[in-house]
């Protein structure tokens, strides 16, 4: 049974109470979204935006152009151009808003479905857009909306800066528009974002939309941009352009939708409440949490949920919640990478990630010390960096995809080189007996092995590779 | 039941090798034939890597993107300039291009696209085990495939005991602690754990952790040079899996100097490094590659273009028949193209898998047809691309 502390959560650390009543707390929270956990300098969006992603733009072209005959002097000019924009130490710094959340904060397991939608509506990784957009995109979009409903959540998602430049919805201009009538060799519509609205993000191919389909959400989608103009790149918020809006009716799946800005949100809406879309989000919660191949009766009531409360998301997560309860003790999955050293971290009670106040001594302009890029570089050396998405369908939830010979050595030389992370009151049998205990209903089967070991590194190895723990 | 050959010389080996026989002289006899695959995700635009020559409405869709100062391969089809080290397959007679060939999926979705090109099947997420894998099985390899990438890749599977080079900083932890935990996993029937920390143990004596430095050794130029001292080895792996990302260029796929090229040059380079590396055993060798979809003829509003159909196969290796282009070209017109779109495919991608395996698994084609494609009606063009 408390395995599920891992399932919904990231365990037990040292130094918390074993909750009573499991369910109870995990329902608990997720009404409220409460403030982060992180205590440090937390820049908006739009500030990360607006000061940071445009002074790399915007200068980045000037480099190019100034030393484009000299590549040594232009991979200065780049390296320099990203210590004044603090373009490598962002991403750690939103790792670490992440990983407190996780670790740290009283709602772990609402951090841990915070994790999922942020992988649900994944943005491509590009150093550039890694840097200034992801996180931010994920605090500031996906996070408040999780007491919201899905159908806000998709608008949201849609709409923002990160997921329009990820899905190249800025080059989506409509050819019978007023843009498209006048340059007509560089307008044409661009499906992308139109075709993963509809695969990844709401109905799935199992709704069986055709090509027409995604065609004509495209030109629904036409206008829809981050805003540009000459000195600010295309760094100004997004817009919905009507001048590139490909004018007339649109039918989805059998319905006509008027042109215009308003298309958009009505086409969500009946995406939305599309029965597949109820499926493919149930499903998908149920393999985050539980197996690789749900069963209709596992989705069932999270697809109940999803229906009486019109996508509210706190009910669709207490369904969800309370369907991985009552299979906790039938399913145990093989955790990604990430949720891995998460537990890890928070078990072994790890001096992670840096603090508040050591990241908060980086001025941007400098190039960043090793501690504050540190997440970010271990996070992509364990294979599972979740600002890393290669494509948009974000990170695998399958355990088949994420057990290999690979990883399992990456699991063991983490075990051990983080044992740099662990405070030295921790090196001891009794620190690791009170951990297994508060997070393993067999303690003594752990123990066993765990006596076996010379030093104290070692039992850290045993203990999170151990089968066990590898999976919750 | 038939004793495979590799069986069989791999018990011979150690006699011969305490014999004091050494083991290179046999390795040349033995002829180990080597498969690597090369995925490219996200569409790759045969017609840019590989475009045809003098069609006025290809040149007229694609203005700003057309590739220039291209090579010339025949006087049907050219070659995109930075694809040096696949030029230098083609300019001694070992490497080829299959033209107008797709996997039989015309959604135009990645995902699927890239479940199917691995898979091998018709319905996507239907198909558990990849082509590769399955052809491992009914060859009896197991243990002999190679996956340069982290997740282990779908077309592996349906065999066990793969393995995967995907190297990671830092050290191992010491013999002992491993052996202890191998005891723990073997204790509670983890055969899978206890598999791969078999694989681990060994590497571990190959000091595998070292090479390059920092990033550079998880690039793919440099996994194709590991790949290939692992594969030109007598007991080495006999298949190798890589992935390249990012073809997918919708926006910005740019011409000779584009994104859409950086990915063709990833990929080239792992043939060149492949083909310099394996020294000998390149001659038993077949790479290939594998993409979900090719690309739409029209380049969109922003440079770049959309989903399509219809694509381009590379193919290099000493199994190679000779350099050719093979396709049976469907032409550009709208009433040629796949829903006045899309280039067309005229050959089943899994035909040339189909072959290119018998060739190099030993196995006859109709097994592989039967037992790996399901019986599906796929053309044996072994005789056409491939040496006997």
């Amino acid at each position: 049974m408390k395995n599920f502390f891992r399932k919904v959560a990231f365990g037990i650390g040292p130094n918390e109470e074993v909750p009573s009543d499991p369910l109870a707390w995990a329902l608990n929270q997720l009404d409220d979204v409460p403030d982060l956990t992180w205590k440090g300098r937390i820049p908006s969006g739009k500030e990360m935006i607006e000061k940071y992603a445009r002074k790399n733009e915007i200068e980045l072209k000037k480099v190019r152009k100034k030393y484009k005959d000299d590549k040594k002097l232009l991979k200065i000019g780049i390296e320099r151009l990203n210590n004044e924009t603090g373009l490598h130490f962002w991403p750690s710094l939103e790792l670490s808003i992440r990983h407190t959340e996780a670790m740290y904060s009283n709602s772990p397991v609402l951090a841990k479905l915070w994790f999922f939608w942020s992988n649900h509506f994944a943005i491509v990784d590009g150093g550039f857009r890694t840097a200034f957009y992801t996180g931010p995109y994920e605090r500031e979009i996906i996070r408040p909306n999780l007491n919201q409903t899905f159908e806000k959540l998709v608008y949201d998602a849609t709409t923002s800066p990160a997921m329009i430049s990820s899905l190249d919805n800025s080059e989506n201009i409509g050819p019978k528009s007023k843009i498209g009538k006048k340059n007509k060799k560089s307008s044409s519509i661009n499906e992308n974002h139109a075709r993963e609205l509809l695969e990844l993000h709401t109905v799935s191919p199992a709704a069986g939309y055709t090509q027409e389909d995604i065609t004509q959400l495209a030109y629904i989608m036409t206008g829809w941009m981050n805003g540009y103009s000459k000195s600010t790149g295309d760094t100004l918020p997004v817009e919905f352009n009507k001048d590139r809006h490909q004018p007339g009716k649109k039918t989805i799946f059998g319905k006509t939708y008027k042109s215009g800005k308003k298309g958009l949100a009505n086409v969500i809406k009946d995406l939305v409440n599309h029965p597949n879309c109820r499926d493919f989000i149930a499903t998908k919660l149920c393999r985050y949490l539980i197996t690789d191949n749900p069963t209709e009766e596992m989705k069932r009531p999270i697809i109940k949920a999803f229906k009486d409360s019109d996508g509210f998301l706190p009910e669709i997560h207490k369904a969800a919640i309370r369907v991985a309860f009552e299979y906790n003790d039938q399913y145990q999955k093989f955790q990604k990478p990430e949720n891995w050293f998460l537990q890890m971290a928070k078990l072994a009670d790890f001096s992670w990630p840096s603090s508040p106040t050591i990241m908060d001594l980086y001025e941007v302009g400098n190039k960043p010390q090793l501690a504050h890029t540190q997440p970010h570089g271990k996070l992509w050396s364990l294979g599972h960096n979740p600002y890393g998405s290669k494509q948009p369908n974000g990170f695998s939830d399958f355990e088949v995809d994420w057990i290999s010979p690979e990883l399992l050595i990456r699991r063991l030389v983490f075990a051990k080189d983080c044992f740099e992370l662990t405070k030295s009151k921790n090196n001891n049998f009794k620190f690791y007996k009170n951990i297994v205990k508060k997070n393993f209903d067999n303690p003594e089967r752990i123990f066993k092995y765990l006596e076996k070991a010379n030093k104290p590194y070692e039992i850290q190895i045993l203990l999170f590779n151990h089968p066990e723990f590898l999976r919750a | 039941m038939k004793i495979s050959r590799r069986d069989f010389l791999k018990g011979t080996a150690t006699t011969l090798f305490l014999a004091g026989f050494n083991l290179p002289a046999l390795a040349t006899t033995s002829k180990k034939k080597n498969l690597v695959v090369i995925m490219l995700r996200g569409g790759m635009d045969g017609l840019c890597a590989v475009p045809i020559i003098g069609d006025k409405r290809f040149e007229k869709k694609r203005k700003s993107i057309l590739i220039e100062n291209t090579i010339k391969l025949n006087s049907d089809f050219a070659l995109h300039p930075r694809l040096i080290g696949f030029n230098k397959c083609w300019n001694d007679n070992t490497g080829s291009i299959v033209h107008a060939t797709s996997i039989p999926y015309t959604q135009r979705s990645h995902f699927e696209g890239q479940n199917l090109m691995e898979s091998g099947g018709r319905t996507p997420y239907q198909e558990k085990t990849g082509w590769v894998g399955r052809a491992m099985k009914l060859a009896n390899l197991q243990g002999d495939g190679l996956a340069l990438s982290l997740p282990m890749p779908l077309l592996l599977r349906g065999i066990p005991k793969n393995n995967n080079y995907f190297p990671a900083d830092g050290r191992l932890p010491r013999k002992d602690t491993l052996d202890l935990l191998r005891s723990v996993y073997a204790d509670s029937s983890e055969d899978e754990l206890l598999e791969m920390m078999d694989f681990i143990k060994k590497r571990k004596d190959e000091q595998m952790m070292g090479g390059t430095s920092g990033r550079g050794k998880r690039k793919n130029k440099n996994l194709a040079r590991q790949a290939a001292t692992y594969l030109r080895k007598s007991d080495g792996p006999r298949v190798a899996v890589f992935e390249v990302n990012g073809f997918d260029t919708h926006a910005a796929q740019g011409g000779v100097d584009g994104t859409h090229t950086k990915c063709l040059v990833e990929m080239d380079e792992i043939i060149n490094n492949l083909r310099d590396n394996l020294q000998e055993a390149y001659k038993d060798t077949i790479i290939l590659t594998v993409t979900e979809f090719g690309r739409t003829i029209k380049q969109n509003g922003g440079n770049g273009t959309e989903h399509g159909y219809g694509t381009a196969i590379f193919m290099a290796g000493g199994l190679l028949k000779k350099s050719q282009v093979h396709t049976d070209w469907p032409g550009l017109k709208r009433k040629e193209m796949y829903e006045g779109r899309d280039l067309n495919a005229t050959i089943d991608a899994r035909s040339v898998y189909a072959s290119a395996m018998s060739t190099v698994f030993d196995l006859d084609f109709k097994r592989i047809q039967k037992d790996v494609f399901w019986g599906e009606d796929l053309q044996n063009l072994s005789d056409k691309l491939f040496k006997a």
